[in-house]
């Protein structure tokens, strides 16, 4: 953990929501706690059962309503728990990615990736990567301008 | 040219009647400028059916919210009247089951472009428009400050002016002689393209400044073919509660974003969502951007074949690259 | 809702980086919180009975508890609530250790952290709703895929216990490589002597149906009631009718048929039984040499099978089965030493396989149990074994340890120097794994009683010099060159994923590691279960074992079927999709995207259609409700307005 981590007067608190899915990045979530792998602490984790469970409008609306960022984690294509979930999932998490800057919304503030069960090491790398790049982008204005602090205040 | 073809689409709509129950096409409306749909279910009314660049509806969208469940008297179909783009929509239902080709007799129009009343309303001013005549390539505009001329394809709806399938892709006979597809047409994403080369901040801006304008009618959703979900639809459910009923920009933009989202990867761009909204709220430039995403991401584009299965509602194990 | 919020400090494991008091204090500003508070352990019996007395003292309808992972204790919080007469669906939980207070030492940020987490598990609460399971008959057969010594001692366990059981096995006869082996360690018990009577066991229980020269085509259902099609090979015999008198093999013409018994080194007939304690003992034509298939003509076994068994028009046949549980013991492969060119790359017939060599070493083998060398029958001297052979090597992408080359190399050492007393073996090693009981007293032996040379390092070279094969290695002890003149090199050839692991996981919806290998549910705590209900593993399909630990597999997953069948029906989860027919608009998109079938038609009056989820087949995945446009079609205990309330107490 870096210094920026530690020190709370470093830094104005960021919010990312984190929707995991229940068998592999949850659980890889999981096995980075229990290895004590130091991360950021802005993300907040919403335990779904699977990534094909994530309708895109939930990460729309996380950052319409001012999100920081976004951060999606499931299982590796083809590790899917419920087989085929996550290949549905990527398909739908891509265009929507895609589609956000064309709303003015930054692509960048919203990530999908792939975690399993024992990779803890990874999830580390993967949260503290995601984390300094919402920090680096700044609060998101959302739709309405205003700033996420606000928001969430 | 244009009764020529209005004899040929009465005389062909003639033939098809005994196996029709039902047939659905365009109508004169209160003045020159409008056309209704009409339902005929007498063969006695098929001399009301026109054809001409007034007939703006897509009827595709009666199709499949009111008589895609309607079982057929002695096996008889429902007669349908398509345009090109609205041809395509009744692929992309067929895409998803939502209607079954045997049903359907398909009648199908060549266009060259329908008429936007809202340019013909700007090029007129102020003056009240007292008529209008379209000869070839020209429309010659009647009103109290004398009579003007433009070219046609100056007067097309945005959506004509990038039409890339003017002939309908699928018909059981067609009225008229298929037509060579406008030469411009690789240009269809230009609109999104302009959009995209806004910096960010521009864009939401652009968005901010359009959606804040939207009174939630949902006349958008209800003139697609589409949106299947009508009164179901999560805009307005409180169970699951997705929106408020609170006109805050936040719900404004999650109400477009519902819509373009549920028709991503299945938006044939009719363009009606644009045509009827009360503010003018560019609303089908949503979808087009997402079309182009899912052109240059999955090489789809809906309502084309209708064997193919829009791709948010399959998955490709070995595909790389996402 | 009247809800009530246990924070744990789990002892010092929360409390020393998270304010727990503080996020208690902070939980009873949210809306129906009535009652919180912070406890050294919540999931001891005193902090359990807190929850309890709690519920009844505050009237609680619903109980948050913030502690560990979910996936750790909410079982146990979801039993404790029950208990106090809530509705195990009325509880939520907050992870406040492994997504806070081990993550991060920073308290503040900790503290603040943890109160959201709460605060979204009360969200989330109040949109729960009692659930309760359905119940769904168990059919009680058990099928076990794969006739090794994993998959026998399974269907015997499950036999003794009276199920019906249905072996299916890929070869001809079961056996696994168990039956090709010589002796086993380190007892060097005879291996067919073990494990003969055995498999007699399996051909003479009644309540054992045996499919050999069979496979898994398709599975359908889920536990309790899967439904399995069988693909039975054609074997151009008649197995109604083989006695196994074994005529047709002796006159069969065709004589150059390469012997896969005995790993190739001999020929075989291209009509026979593989080996004289074969189960069943019914002979089958190889089609890839039966003459009559490769000459169009022939007919000697036709002509000589005194019981008119012989039919070479059969096709494959395919049954329908159905069962409550399915145990997966597919066993592995032998590593293909030809990807190591320094070894010759498969190009000298005296370097071969420890397999091989085990066939060489067995009495039934092809020299008789004669060690003798593959290329001229002449009696080697000097003997090389080199271990890691596919194992412990990433270039191959063979990263892992095989687990019992160590043991089976000793043991091949110690009798090739019981059988041959003037030769000289070396082992070329790496490390020596040999963790089992009297498994390192076992390779002592071998070096101190035996005079076997260990050598550590890697071989560098092997190359044929006047009939003899130069092995050029490195010992790392001495920090020396080393060269031996050998006369037969045998590797010590890993493990790896049986051909079509990949393919039958697929069908049984199982996962498998970036090997091959089948992933148990949990590496310590479930480690036959599979992450599909009702599918078993047993054996080194789930990853390199020994003998022992195959058969102790056998006999677990025999057990976990047993458990299971010990109940008449089974709970199903109540966390499945469920369709608000009223909101239902029947456009199918549900139905086509359930990876389970488990969505269908169902016709209400008036021709009216709507989807149905079949709870017992739903395994609550999501899918549909996040494909569903009106929304109609929801997961219960995830459902979009949980989500929502998660999601709108940090961003709304």
């Amino acid at each position: 953990m870096t210094q920026s981590h530690d020190n709370p007067a470093h830094k104005q608190a960021l919010t990312i929501v984190g929707f995991l899915c229940n068998w592999c990045s949850y659980g890889g979530a999981d096995t980075a706690g229990v290895c004590r792998f130091k991360q950021p602490t802005d993300l907040r984790i919403i335990r779904v059962p699977c990534t094909g469970r994530m309708d895109p409008l939930f990460i729309a609306r996380s950052l319409i309503l001012g999100a920081d960022g976004v951060l999606v984690s499931g299982c590796h294509p083809k590790d899917c728990h419920y087989a085929v979930g996550n290949l549905y999932a990527r398909r739908r998490l891509e265009v929507l990615k895609r589609m956000l800057p064309f709303m003015g919304i930054d692509g960048d503030r919203f990530r999908y990736t792939w975690v399993s069960a024992s990779e803890g090491q990874r999830w580390q790398q993967v949260v503290t990567e995601f984390s300094e790049q919402i920090r680096s982008l700044g609060p998101n204005p959302g739709v309405t301008g205003k700033s996420a602090a606000a928001a969430t205040a | 040219m244009n009764s020529d073809l209005r004899s040929e689409l009465h005389k062909k709509a003639e033939q098809a009647w005994p196996d029709l129950e039902l047939l659905i096409g365009w109508q004169a409306g209160y003045d020159d400028l409008h056309t209704t749909p009409v339902f005929i279910r007498d063969s006695a009314e098929i001399s009301k059916l026109i054809w001409n660049p007034w007939c703006t509806q897509n009827l595709a969208v009666y199709v499949a919210k009111h008589f895609a469940a309607s079982s057929g008297k002695d096996d008889k179909k429902i007669g349908v009247c398509v345009k090109g783009c609205d041809s395509r929509s009744l692929i992309a239902l067929l895409q998803e089951n939502l209607v079954a080709r045997e049903r359907f007799y398909i009648i199908g129009m060549p266009c060259k472009g329908i008429v936007d009343l809202r340019k013909l309303h700007a090029l007129s001013g102020a003056a009240r428009i007292l008529s209008v005549q379209v000869n070839a390539e020209q429309v010659a505009l009647k009103s109290a400050a004398g009579v003007l001329h433009f070219p046609l394809d100056e007067v097309l709806m945005r959506k004509c002016r990038r039409c890339r399938y003017p002939n309908p892709l699928i018909h059981d006979v067609l009225v008229g002689d298929p037509l060579t597809p406008r030469t411009d047409a690789h240009e269809a994403y230009n609109d999104v393209a302009a959009i995209e080369r806004l910096s960010l901040q521009e864009r939401l801006a652009f968005w901010q400044g359009e959606l804040d304008r939207c009174l939630r009618c949902y006349a958008c959703r209800n003139a697609c073919p589409l949106c299947v979900c009508q009164d179901r639809c999560i805009a307005e459910t409180r169970d699951p509660k997705w929106l408020t009923q609170y006109m805050h920009l936040p719900e404004k933009f999650m109400f477009h974003f519902i819509h373009a989202l549920h028709l991503a990867g299945r938006c044939t761009e009719c363009g009606e969502c644009e045509r009827v909204c009360p503010m003018e709220i560019p609303v089908a430039l949503i979808k087009e951007a997402l079309n182009k995403i899912t052109l240059e991401l999955l090489d789809f584009e809906a309502g084309l074949d209708p064997q193919r299965v829009p791709p948010l509602l399959t998955f490709d194990a070995g595909e790389t690259g996402i | 809702m009247r809800i009530g919020v246990f924070v744990c400090q789990c002892g010092t494991n929360i409390a020393s980086t998270v304010e727990t008091e503080a996020v208690a204090r902070e939980a009873l500003q949210h809306p129906d919180v009535v009652y919180a508070t912070s406890y050294m352990y919540t999931c001891s019996e005193p902090g359990q009975q807190q929850i309890q007395r709690a519920i009844q003292e505050e009237n609680l309808q619903g109980v948050v508890v913030a502690a560990c992972s979910p996936r750790m204790h909410e079982p146990t919080f979801r039993r404790a609530v029950e208990k106090a007469g809530l509705n195990r669906f009325m509880f939520e939980m907050a992870n406040i250790r492994e997504h806070v207070s081990w993550i991060s030492n920073d308290r503040q940020a900790n503290t603040r952290k943890a109160a959201e987490l709460v605060h979204m598990a009360v969200a989330k609460l109040r949109f729960n709703h009692p659930l309760s399971p359905s119940r769904v008959a168990i059919n009680k057969r058990v099928l076990v895929i794969g006739g090794g010594v994993a998959g026998i001692q399974a269907a015997l366990d499950c036999a003794e216990g009276g199920l019906e059981v249905v072996l299916v096995e890929r070869q001809p006869s079961i056996g696994g490589k168990m039956a090709k082996l010589d002796k086993t360690f380190p007892t060097i018990d005879c291996s067919s002597c073990i494990l003969g009577p055995k498999m007699v066991d399996v051909a003479q229980k009644e309540n054992i149906r045996l499919y050999a020269c069979s496979e898994v085509e398709s599975v359908a259902g889920y536990i309790g009631n899967f439904s399995v099609q069988i693909r039975r090979k054609a074997t151009c015999v008649d197995w109604n009718l083989c006695t196994g008198c074994g005529l047709c093999m002796e006159k069969c013409p065709a004589k150059k048929v390469p012997d896969h018994f005995n790993e190739d080194l001999g020929n075989t007939r291209a009509i026979g039984i593989p080996f004289p304690q074969a189960i069943p003992k019914k002979a089958t034509i190889d089609k890839e040499h039966c003459r009559q298939f490769t000459r169009g003509k022939c007919g000697v076994c036709k002509k000589i099978c005194p019981v008119g068994a012989i039919d070479y028009e059969m096709e494959d046949e395919f049954i329908s089965e159905d069962f409550g549980a399915i145990i997966v013991a597919t066993g592995f492969d032998l590593f293909d030493h030809s990807s190591y060119g320094e070894y010759g790359g498969g190009r000298f017939p005296d370097v071969i396989s420890g397999l091989q060599y085990e066939r060489i070493l067995s009495a039934s083998g092809p020299f008789g149990g004669h060690i003798q060398r593959p290329s001229d029958g002449r009696q080697p001297r000097n003997i090389v074994f080199i271990a890691c052979v596919g194992s412990r090597d990433a270039s191959v992408d063979r990263p892992y340890c095989s687990g019992v080359c160590c043991m089976y190399i000793a043991k091949q050492a110690i009798l090739t120097r019981d059988h041959l007393p003037d030769s000289n073996c070396y082992v070329f090693y790496m490390d020596i794994r040999s963790p089992g009981k009297n498994y390192d007293e076992f390779v002592r032996r071998a070096q101190e009683e035996y005079g076997v040379n260990y050598i550590r390092g890697r071989v560098g070279k092997i190359y044929p010099k006047n009939n003899h094969l130069i092995v050029q290695g490195a010992d790392t002890l001495l920090g020396a060159q080393v060269e031996v003149e050998a006369d037969l090199v045998v590797l010590a050839t890993g493990v790896e994923a049986s051909a079509g692991a990949r393919e039958l996981a697929e069908k049984l919806r199982i996962s498998y590691d970036q090997y091959g290998f089948y992933m148990e549910s949990h590496p310590k705590l479930r480690p036959v279960e599979t992450n599909t209900a009702g599918v078993y593993l047993a054996g080194v399909c789930q990853g390199p074992k020994d003998i022992p630990s195959s058969v102790a597999q056998g006999s677990a997953a025999a057990a976990k079927v047993q458990a299971l069948f010990s109940r008449d029906t089974i709970e199903t989860s109540p966390q499945v999709a469920l369709v608000n027919e009223r909101a239902c608009v029947a456009c199918g998109k549900c139905i086509q995207v359930c990876p389970f079938g488990a969505i269908q038609w169902k016709e209400l009056r008036g021709g009216i259609q709507k989807a149905e989820v079949l709870p017992s087949v739903c395994q609550g995945c999501g899918l549909c409700n996040a494909t569903c446009p009106p929304k109609a079609v929801q997961l219960q205990h995830c459902t979009d307005n949980q989500i929502l309330a998660e999601i709108d107490v940090l961003c709304a």
